[in-house]
């Protein structure tokens, strides 16, 4: 070896002089730390697989090479069948709805193979999903706001208060499959139902008044889901609202208070501002959470197939809330467990899950990056 | 007011405007308090609610199997186990023969002349088949007689309640109209009963012609076959020692004993049976389905405790600050991957490659290789580590992230070197946490539907776990998945719904218990950073 090499990495390194002779226990360490490294990458490695799979199958559906570039029938469209089948030396592939616009425009009649859930496209599980979401995260967000604010700010510290939080904390950990069968039971088969007709197995009626109450069951609708998905994610909206709320130092509480300031007056200048961007980011954790759960839905508001959306066909307003609705995550078990495989299905399957990872991933997306922001921000 | 408002000028509240005597910061106050109790209640409700289904739960049960012993049923499946076994004795016996056919072909014999062979002793194989028909046909029948007692019996209390539904109703020409038979069940358990001498006879009939032929059991010719014939010899006597516990069981039986609560309790806790719709004799033994969870779960937390550990020691005692803004956002987004999103990869890609890497071979030394499934516990649990992960991560990075920071400078300081001071200081200190992090990874693990629903292969069946590792590799079924599978389907208010209630109420126990567990662990083992 040279001198001038030498002298470079002695540039590099300047302790390389004094240890160049790797010892035994920095070489154990080398290794190791190269073991916990290739561990570490292998989980990167692992979760991009399957995103990368996801990303590249799923974006063949949604995406084509002609104008407009994005599957506007894939986005648009209800699931529907596929008719798979041969004009004119021809292979084509038509959606059911298309299928019969062609034969009548041509006069004939095809044979072609069908492939259940193969054609059309998911819109109605996307407004399915936005629609259970919404609901879901005003009545968990109303509810968790508040009752943290109160567990917070105004409830006596003491046992009583430990207790409660310490069985919030331990229910934010139950199953959601375990909401899903509360919600069945209770939401579904013995959902209150207030009306002012009389209605078949009611229990009261508010006299005079032509009101009538009865536990019904509100059936598999767009309600019943809403509640089990709120009360999946309230403890979780609960706790960490509070910790955000309570990471604020007590302070500025105080300084507030001192200067003659009502309790309201305090909490909402000198609290809620600062506790605001974490209450945001824990919501955004539960919507993201809320749109991804399949377990809750499965018996409460999701229908595996429904022609009509939710704002069509109505009756009466209430029934837009009393109607089963088809969800994202539901749609995606469906196709890939409850129908024949095939090639056609799988462009389906890749599609819808593509469309779903990159809603739920945007939205977690956004929270960690709100969250990095916010670390940066405040500090106390 | 206004006058009270000046005899207090310096009385901060006076001015605050009051609505029946409330005014603005209490009404709040009553507002928040109000949403905290709504919360409390709802969530005291879900739990209250679980139980008050699942506990219903017992009764139905208890009284189900009360109807399945005072209808015979019982009787005549200690009759139709001894005759299962006798079937299995015939399995065993036909797989020396195959055993031996696929020998033959490997040697190349043309089919004609592998027959010749075989034939030598297939004789005595038919022989062994035909001794058992005269007792599996009694005992079918005797079935047929049981389970037709007790569907009559059940049809009547069915219609005997629609009979008092209508009177209730004041429709009583109606009520007039419905038939109800009243059957006695007595009755039925006699005629089988009766029939004990005809069970005994046929069964003294097949002890004497199994001891007859397995006094000259036929030679194969083969070593191993041949030992395996000598087993079988021995099987035999097994079965006619067992013959004999039956017999003893049936003449012990009777319909009068009532069945106890204690009874139903043990059937749904240590029941190996989870067995629905069917037309026999249903059964809700939760075993099968705790052990496929167990399972499961374990295989996951193979994978997940070291690299979830692992990463997060990484992150915090070795990696740049580069690595770590990417690394750490990174892990933390994996957990937002929805878990069906999870189940369909497993479905469409990784229990394909599972099953295809198994077949490679390099692993040909593994006998449970090459697999023939492919969705099975292995496959479930390898993509339920990566759910948990990040759960694991995250909590255990926290927690080696809060050691204070003159526990490492002091070890540095003694001239320790980067990884003595994370093996032997930092991880023993943040170990609490650590361990409560494996702990509510597990939880996670345990509590995951669609993952196991779509990937585990759904098969209930307790893992046969002689089989080692291979165990892994069988398909299972949860009590996640057996929720998510057949809750749709089940009548409300039915022994199948309540069944399903009391494996949510396990789940729900357990889940409770875990995360009571993590959060005991990290307070009693805190250390104290003063």
């Amino acid at each position: 070896m040279s001198q001038k090499s030498n002298l470079k990495k002695l540039k590099r390194n300047p302790s390389a002089g004094f240890h160049a002779k790797p010892t035994r226990a920095k070489s154990t360490e080398r290794a190791i730390s190269w073991m916990f490294r290739l561990g570490t990458y292998f989980i990167l490695l692992c979760a991009s697989v399957i995103f990368l799979t996801i990303i590249y199958k799923g974006s063949q559906t949604v995406f084509q090479a002609s104008f407009p570039f994005v599957n506007i029938e894939f986005l648009t469209e209800a699931p529907q069948t596929l008719h798979v089948f041969e004009y004119e030396g021809e292979q084509m592939e038509l959606s059911d709805s298309n299928f019969r616009v062609f034969e009548e425009e041509r006069g004939v009649e095809i044979d072609s193979t069908t492939y259940a859930y193969s054609g059309g496209g998911i819109w109605p599980c996307i407004v399915g999903t936005v629609l259970l979401v919404i609901g879901a995260m005003t009545i968990a967000l109303t509810l968790g706001v508040l009752s943290a604010i109160f567990l917070s700010e105004y409830s006596k510290p003491g046992k009583t208060l430990n207790a409660i939080r310490l069985s919030i904390l331990n229910l934010a950990g139950v199953p959601s499959v375990v909401f899903g069968i509360f919600g069945l039971g209770f939401f579904v088969l013995a959902g209150p139902i207030f009306s002012f007709s009389p209605f078949e197995g009611y229990d009261i009626r508010f006299w005079p008044l032509p009101i009538y109450f009865g536990f019904v069951g509100w059936n598999v609708s767009l309600i019943a889901g809403c509640f089990t998905l709120a009360f999946m994610v309230l403890p979780i909206v609960i706790s960490a609202s509070e910790e955000s709320l309570r990471a604020i130092p007590q302070g500025l509480r105080e300084a507030s208070l001192a200067l003659g300031a009502s309790k309201w007056t305090a909490i909402r200048t000198n609290v809620l501002p600062y506790a605001m961007p974490g209450i945001l980011t824990s919501s955004i954790i539960g919507v993201a959470r809320v749109a991804g759960e399949t377990a809750p839905i499965m018996f409460t508001a999701a229908y595996a197939m429904r022609d009509q959306l939710p704002w069509q066909g109505l009756e009466k307003w209430s029934d837009f809330f009393f109607q089963g609705v088809m969800a994202l995550p539901y749609h995606i078990y469906v196709v890939s467990a409850k129908i024949p495989q095939n090639e056609y299905t799988e462009r389906m399957q890749y599609g819808t899950a593509f469309v779903f990872l990159v809603i739920v991933a945007g939205i977690a997306l956004s929270s960690i990056l709100l969250r990095i922001r916010m670390r940066k921000k405040y500090r106390w | 007011m206004t006058e009270e408002g000046e005899n207090n000028r310096y009385d901060l509240h006076s001015r605050r405007r009051q609505f029946l005597g409330i005014d603005k910061d209490q009404a709040l106050k009553g507002l928040f308090g109000g949403n905290a109790i709504v919360s409390i209640v709802v969530l005291a409700l879900i739990t209250f609610f679980l139980f008050k289904e699942g506990a219903a739960f017992f009764g139905q049960y208890r009284e189900n199997i009360d109807l399945y012993r005072r209808s015979g049923i019982e009787y005549v499946d200690i009759m139709k186990e001894q005759s299962e076994s006798y079937s299995e004795l015939n399995r065993y016996l036909n797989s020396i023969r195959s055993e031996h056919a696929t020998m033959l072909r490997e040697e190349g014999l043309s089919f004609a002349d592998a027959r010749a062979k075989l034939s030598g002793y297939e004789d005595f194989i038919y022989a062994i088949e035909d001794l058992g028909y005269p007792v599996s046909e009694y005992v079918l029948e005797m079935s047929e007689v049981a389970v037709g007692a007790r569907d009559m019996y059940e049809d009547a209390a069915n219609y005997r309640e629609h009979r008092e539904n209508l009177l209730e109703l004041g429709r009583d020409e109606e009520a007039a109209e419905v038939e109800v038979l009243d059957v006695d069940l007595s009755l039925f358990v006699d005629m089988i009963k009766e029939g004990e001498a005809d069970f005994l006879a046929l069964n003294d009939a097949l002890e004497a012609g199994l001891r007859e032929r397995i006094a000259d059991l036929p030679t194969i010719g083969v070593e191993s076959l041949d030992a395996k014939m000598q087993r079988f010899g021995e099987l035999a006597l097994m079965f006619i020692v067992e013959m004999e516990r039956t017999e003893q069981l049936l003449s012990d039986w009777t319909s009068e004993k009532r069945v106890g609560m204690f009874t139903a309790l043990a059937s749904f806790v240590f029941g190996e049976d989870w067995v629905t719709n069917s037309s026999i004799q249903d059964w809700y033994g939760i075993m099968p389905l705790f052990t496929g969870s167990l399972l499961v779960a374990s295989i996951a937390m193979v994978f997940a405790v070291p690299l979830g550990v692992g990463a997060a020691i990484y992150v915090n005692q070795f990696a740049n600050q580069k690595e770590q803004t990417l690394i750490k956002p990174y892990i933390e987004f994996i957990s937002a991957i929805p878990s069906v999103v999870i189940g369909f990869f497993g479905i469409a890609v990784f229990g394909q490659f599972v099953r295809e890497v198994s077949g490679w071979a390099i692993l040909s030394g593994f006998d449970f290789f090459p697999i023939s499934e492919r969705l099975t516990a292995f496959t479930a649990g390898c993509l339920l580590a990566l759910m948990a992960i990040p759960t694991i991560f995250t909590l255990a990075e926290d927690a080696i992230n809060n050691v204070p920071k003159s526990f490492k400078e002091a070890s540095l300081a003694m001239g320790a070197t980067r990884l003595q001071t994370t093996l032997r200081i930092i991880v023993p200190t943040s170990l609490s946490g650590i361990i409560s992090a494996i702990l509510l990874g597990f939880g996670r693990v345990i509590g995951e539907t669609m993952v196991v629903l779509l990937c585990a292969g759904n098969r209930i069946e307790i893992p046969d776990f002689t089989n080692g590792i291979g165990t892994f590799f069988e398909p299972v079924h949860t009590m996640t998945g057996i929720i998510a599978q057949e809750l749709g389907e089940v009548v409300n208010g039915s022994i199948h719904y309540r069944a399903l209630f009391m494996v949510g109420m396990v789940l729900f126990v357990i889940s409770l218990f875990i995360n009571y567990m993590a959060q005991k662990i990290v307070l009693k083992y805190q250390v104290s950073r003063g």
